[in-house]
């Protein structure tokens, strides 16, 4: 009884589904009718014998709003309503499991729904999407293959060119970004006054909305009269429109001359990785604060008695014990920056003088939304979802076996 | 029991320990100090090569003159020039010398208005200072009364009571220019926020952030909490598939979904709308594990004893579980919130109308409209960072535990 509940719950759900697929061309009316029939034929299944007029009420509802469904959109929604009323008027009489059975589907199904619609779904129709040719709504796209990928990999120095950006980005912001934070949260976890003061300065540009703090370091780093140029005595000086690398600058003077990748990240890119590093750092702090509070005092008090130092109790309870946390931090963290989109925007809008700030994310939006090529930018995204793939499984792989964990 | 320390080297230690901390401090909360103090700003304080820590508006001296040329011209606290209003400015030089010209600049200057034009303007000598008459002839009442008065660069020294917005040369005078001569105390101190408030629709664009961000809040607790029971609490067919699903979910980053989602959006009409930004995100894998976790660590006696008492596994829901989840409940929406609240790229792609536009792209096209009037811009940097801000510090312990909790699985 349990099974064909669910089976009825789960064909309703595919009903709207397919309305929704219907409206979105890519099934014919027929599927859709199919649907519906299934539906109700599932219903009959699921309260025979049990001819209940509440029930029957129910079905009848489910049935009207996944035909009249059809025409108006909006009355898909009486499907799960009769689920419902069926419900109602059946429940009295089924066991404890088919009442698990249906409130488990009937709870789970606006997530699943919503999740499968938004989603999953999405992400295979990127797949598909990336086979064509130039879609973007208008005329005629051919199928292609995988001429896409094909060009993205080997003819298109822009992608190679966000790759690098954004692989020095990751490269850059996490270490840095943790190592700080580590640093930080052992801090601010000694005993020190005005603790609550000094964590929320240290919080604060996490909540701090991106746009606004981007905003703020333009400020800070304009040529004319930013607080940096200043500060340093540099005026002048073009921090985010800087194309040198920042590798090649500092060796040139030692006679060392870098070009291409090993220059590595633009001046202007790391203006915006450090701005990077600040926004994010609050957030870490207070991730490994939290882990470093998990750390039984017991250890510490057994450390001081022996005699260890400050730095062996770092070196020795603090670093093993804490790391699980500073690997999930680690897996995190690199997949964020990956996806670094709104600081460059908003700094470099146009990527940079010869698109040295250009990332991944900006270049995908660039060819999605301001080149209306959806389809090689939905080869450029499933390109960025192995790329994230291979490094989270290497990540777990490598990390994880010298992460230690509390018994 | 080993010795304790030597003396200095736990004050040399402890020394240290602050010396690190409040270096970092300085320099988190520096941006925001000069978010702030730039907003406060003047255009050319803005735009000075050597940094202005404190500016004119923040002085408690300006702000005297201010409430007096303000009451003068209208109101105390907000200033304004009513018809028939005269507003005397007081320029002190000690000696008569040569008479300083008065003019109203006149559109396309900035900050001007073109009914200041009816502004009869007298200059008297008295007491060792000018006096400046401006009486507004004109039958409307305006906001911001622009004056720029030049002053020849023969005095020996000169001091308006109300320092201007700039001093520039020009020839043989000094341009003293004012933004709003009558501006009242909140007025010259609010000017950049006032006059940002007004370029942009700011009230709708928070709105539009707030509505988004509470009904994904709200719609998405829901949900994740329904799912979430279901996957704690009842065994029913098909529990594996829906986790398997769910775990799955979990690797799709968004990149890939930009693209299908938004075509999606399109053939259903629904770009450039209230659902496009609200629909795609309100399930949510993080609060559906977060939940799901909570509801795990409820003991199992309390559901016994309520399923005796003949409740439905939806009133356990409602009536057990959820009250007992409230700390996970909460990390939720602060995170939703948050993530809502401050997006960008999602807005950015799915609209395209100013109506439709949320507090970060708003700020977004901002940036580029305001050029470079940096104290505007910081003003209204400041206005889109404040709600959030006052609400960590209503609900700081909330915020910060919300955090902490992301990162313990």
């Amino acid at each position: 009884m349990g099974t064909r509940l669910a089976l009825y719950l789960g064909l309703s759900m595919v009903a709207v589904l397919v309305r929704l697929l219907w409206d979105l061309r890519f099934a014919g009316p027929t599927l859709y009718a199919l649907a519906a029939v299934a539906t109700l034929a599932a219903g009959l299944w699921a309260i025979r014998g049990k001819p209940l007029p509440l029930a029957w009420l129910g079905l009848t509802i489910g049935l009207t709003g996944a035909v009249a469904g059809y025409g108006l959109p909006w009355l898909s929604l009486l499907i799960p309503l009769g689920v419902f009323v069926g419900y109602w008027g059946w429940a009295k009489h089924v066991s404890e499991k088919d009442l698990g059975a249906f409130w488990g589907w009937a709870l789970v199904w606006p997530a699943v729904g919503l999740l499968l619609v938004w989603q999953v779904i999405p992400a295979f129709y990127a797949l598909w999407l990336s086979f064509f040719d130039r879609f973007n709504f208008i005329g005629h796209s051919r199928f292609v293959g995988l001429l896409n990928y094909e060009i993205l990999l080997t003819r298109d120095p822009l992608f190679w060119k966000a790759m690098g950006n954004t692989f020095w980005f990751v490269v850059f912001t996490v270490p840095i970004g943790i190592g700080l934070a580590t640093l930080a949260a052992i801090l601010l976890n000694e005993k020190v006054r005005l603790q609550g003061l000094f964590r929320t300065l240290y919080f604060l540009p996490y909540i701090t909305a991106l746009t606004a703090a981007a905003a703020v370091w333009d400020w800070i780093y304009n040529p004319e009269f930013g607080f940096l140029n200043w500060l340093l005595g540099t005026p002048g000086f073009q921090w985010l429109s800087t194309p040198e690398g920042i590798f090649a600058r500092m060796l040139r003077p030692l006679g060392i001359n870098l070009s291409g990748f090993w220059a590595g990240p633009s001046v202007a890119f790391v203006a915006v990785m450090a701005m990077s590093v600040w926004h994010f750092l609050g957030y870490q702090v207070v991730v490994l604060l939290a882990g470093l509070q998990n750390i039984p005092k017991e250890y510490y008090e057994a450390a001081e008695l022996d005699g260890a130092s400050w730095w062996q109790k770092v070196r020795f309870i603090t670093w093993p014990l804490l790391s699980p946390t500073t690997f999930f931090l680690f897996t995190l963290s690199l997949i964020g920056a990956f996806q670094v989109f709104t600081q460059v925007l908003i700094l470099t809008p146009t990527g940079g003088v010869l698109q040295d700030t250009l990332t991944i994310t900006l270049y995908l939006y660039n060819k999605g939304f301001r080149d209306s090529n959806f389809s090689y930018a939905s080869a450029l995204a499933v390109v960025v979802f192995m790329v994230i793939l291979v490094l989270t499984l290497v990540q777990r792989r490598v990390l994880e076996r010298r992460v230690t964990y509390e018994a | 029991m080993r010795p304790k320390p030597l003396r200095w080297q736990a004050l040399l230690g402890q020394a240290a320990l602050y010396a690190v901390l409040i270096t970092g401090s300085v320099v988190m909360a520096f941006p925001f100090y000069w978010m702030l103090a730039t907003s406060l700003k003047s255009p050319q304080e803005a735009q000075q090569a050597v940094p202005v820590w404190v500016p004119e508006r923040l002085k408690p001296a300006n702000w005297a003159a201010a409430a007096r040329l303000g009451a003068q011209g209208g109101s105390m606290w907000w200033g304004g020039y009513r018809a028939g209003r005269s507003v005397v400015l007081r320029i002190y030089t000690g000696e008569k010398g040569l008479e300083p010209v008065v003019t109203i600049p006149t559109p396309p200057a900035a900050f001007s208005d073109p009914r200041a034009d009816n502004t009869r303007v007298e200059t008297t000598f008295k007491d060792g200072r000018w006096e400046i008459a401006l009486t507004n002839g004109g039958q409307g009442s305006f906001r911001l009364l622009p004056v720029r008065v030049y002053i020849a660069k023969s005095y020996r020294e000169f001091h308006p009571e109300l320092q201007p917005d700039s001093v520039s040369s020009r020839g043989d005078n000094w341009e003293l220019s004012w933004s709003n001569l009558a501006p009242g105390v909140l007025g010259y101190v609010f000017h950049n926020f006032r006059e940002a408030w007004y370029a942009a629709p700011f009230g709708r664009y928070f709105f539009n952030s707030f509505f988004t961000a509470l009904t994904q809040v709200l719609g998405g607790l829901f949900i994740a909490a329904m799912a979430a029971f279901a996957l704690a609490r009842i065994p029913f067919p098909g529990k594996e598939f829906v986790f398997g699903l769910i775990i799955a979910t979990l690797m799709i980053p968004g990149e890939v979904l930009l693209i299908p989602n938004y075509i999606l959006l399109s053939r259903l009409g629904w770009l450039d709308s209230y659902y496009a930004l609200i629909v795609p995100w309100l399930a949510s894998v993080f609060g559906i594990f977060l939940l799901r976790q909570f509801y795990l660590s409820l003991p199992q006696d309390l559901f016994d004893a309520a399923r005796i008492d003949g409740a439905t596994y939806w009133t356990q829901l409602w009536r057990i579980a959820l009250p007992l989840s409230v700390p996970g409940m909460v990390t939720y929406g602060i995170f939703t919130f948050l993530g809502a609240y401050n997006a960008l790229l999602w807005p950015l792609i799915v609209t395209n109308s100013p109506e439709m536009r949320t507090i970060q792209l708003g700020l977004q096209s901002f940036i580029g409209e305001a050029g470079s009037d940096y104290g505007g811009l910081m003003a209204a940097s400041t206005l889109s960072i404040l709600p959030i801000v006052l609400g960590y510090f209503l609900a700081q312990k909330q915020f910060v535990q919300g955090v902490a909790r992301s990162g313990i699985k």
